[in-house]
């Protein structure tokens, strides 16, 4: 009896905490638009009236691509500092934080997605190989 | 967007498909918009510029992520046996999604709602992160046009033809759209009628056109001709009440007949300007001519004018040229007057004509550059 009571006041909690969670979504405005995501879910089968759950999912994806921004630039931040330490002149050049496929590719890898990209295109079968044995 | 730019990828290879190049797809309107948002995002995290190519992976991604948690949600609905999604369905998708990355407490079962992780870090994300919306305005898409239906039996207060066929249905189209029937010409026409209505239009545009013959010869004579002139003229031929094409030739000397005015260099008095015309060639046939009408030159008035405007042969291809011929033509009519060349004046209107063409040249270099 008492762990269902236990259990009722804690659904009861539980609920408040849902409904003030939800109200509080009413407020924030996220990035990505309600008739974008609205257009996306409807493609894939969501159906809900419920404008609420539209901005829940809004603010979930805009979770995952800051996560995704922010490790990327942790990257970058990295990369910038490794070279500053070798040669101090390239720090004026390189202080804009710029987002690129390779910083993004090793922070998409920790989330399971794999953007690799070709790393240079070749010409022929043979380039880059040692001349010796590129006369053969 | 205030300090976010992007710059070109290096390998052309990998450039945007569709952005730049030609061909729409269904979905572009989607991506662009999402693009936005991505880079949006990015900024708001630190970023000040970006690579096209990688803002365009990242706003694929967001997109997959978006339709992937739909995906999972209605999933899980499907499974409960709802086709509306709720809270909870959101959550397992979130928690699904999560799966490989790890939050905590994704061991635990029995949570409630707000007890998950991954919950309680979205909470802690709309506390911490300021708001950020969305730069414009997006309207509703996709736009669901209502295309025109064909109107049902019911509509065209039509009885569908033959009982197996329900009133609901789209009518069938009407006889018109698909019988060929034969065409009959309703008027009815009356040849006599016909030509005699021809032959009236014709006669009319035979007498415009004389008349404004004798309006632009009226122009260039020097006097002799008035407008009374034309009254009568045209008085004689409605008179005549028939086509005057088909009335009987007259005879020698009946009517006077203007002579041909000799232009500018063929003639006695000196004027200004030469052209070069062809009746250089018929100067011994216009000596004979001479002797015949020039005795009846003096003070007798006639119908017509007693000066015909002589003819201007320009075989130039400058637009120019002709216009300015023409022109010279009606104005020089008054200076002209009856009397014919004699050779001794050839050679200063061989240096006139020079001069004049020299001019020409000068004026207008363009025809010239043509020919």
């Amino acid at each position: 009896m008492n762990h269902n009571q236990q259990s009722n006041d804690g659904k009861h909690d539980d609920d408040s905490a849902l409904s003030d969670f939800l109200a509080s979504l009413m407020d924030y405005t996220p990035t990505i638009p309600d008739e974008l995501v609205e257009h996306y879910l409807a493609k894939s089968g969501f159906q809900c009236p419920d404008v609420r759950l539209i901005r829940l999912v809004a603010v979930a994806t805009q979770k995952f691509v800051a996560d995704v921004a922010s490790d990327s630039l942790q990257h970058c931040k990295a990369r910038q500092a490794a070279v500053v330490k070798d040669k101090r002149d390239k720090q004026q050049k390189d202080k804009r934080l710029i987002l690129t496929m390779d910083d993004l590719s090793k922070s998409l890898r920790e989330y399971g997605v794999n953007v690799k990209q070709q790393e240079y295109f070749a010409d022929s079968p043979s380039t880059g190989m040692d001349p010796a044995s590129r006369d053969e | 967007m205030s300090g976010v730019e992007s710059t070109k990828d290096m390998r052309k290879g990998e450039d945007v498909p569709g952005s730049s190049l030609g061909i729409p797809k269904a979905d572009d309107f989607g991506r662009s918009v999402s693009k936005i948002a991505v880079a949006q995002i990015c900024e708001s995290v630190g970023y000040q510029g970006y690579k096209e190519s990688a803002l365009e992976a990242l706003a694929d991604i967001s997109i997959r992520y978006l339709c992937d948690l739909g995906k999972n949600a209605s999933f899980h609905a499907n499974l409960a046996g709802r086709t509306e999604c709720n809270v909870f369905d959101i959550r397992l998708a979130l928690e699904d999604l999560g799966d490989s990355h790890g939050f905590p407490g994704a061991s635990e079962i029995g949570n409630c709602l707000v007890g998950s992780g991954i919950v309680k870090e979205i909470v802690q994300f709309v506390d911490t992160k300021e708001e950020i919306p969305f730069a414009q305005p997006v309207p509703r898409f996709p736009v669901v046009r209502s295309g025109k239906l064909i109107p049902s039996f019911e509509h065209m207060n039509e009885t569908p033809p033959g009982k197996h066929i329900p009133s609901w249905l789209p009518a069938f189209p009407d006889p018109h759209t698909y019988n060929h029937t034969p065409m009959w010409n309703e008027r009815a026409s009356d040849p006599c009628a016909d030509k005699i209505e021809q032959a009236r239009q014709r006669r009319k545009a035979e007498r415009a056109l004389l008349r404004l013959q004798q309006r632009l010869v009226c122009n260039g004579s020097t006097g002799t001709c008035a407008s009374s002139v034309l009254d009568a003229k045209t008085e004689n031929i409605q008179e005549a009440g028939s086509n005057p094409f088909l009335s009987a030739p007259l005879q020698q000397g009946e009517k006077d007949v203007s002579e041909v005015v000799l232009p500018a260099k063929l003639s006695n008095e000196v004027s200004k300007g030469d052209h070069i015309s062809l009746l250089d060639a018929f100067v011994p046939a216009i000596d004979a001519m001479k002797t015949g009408p020039s005795d009846r030159l003096d003070g007798e008035k006639t119908f017509l004018p007693e000066k015909r405007p002589s003819v201007q042969f320009k075989f130039k291809t400058g637009k120019k040229i002709l216009g300015e011929s023409l022109d010279l033509s009606l104005q020089r009519k008054g200076e002209r007057s009856s009397t014919f060349l004699l050779p001794d004046d050839e050679r200063d209107d061989k240096k006139k004509r020079a001069e004049f063409i020299l001019r020409q040249t000068t004026e207008y270099p363009m025809e010239l550059n043509q020919s």
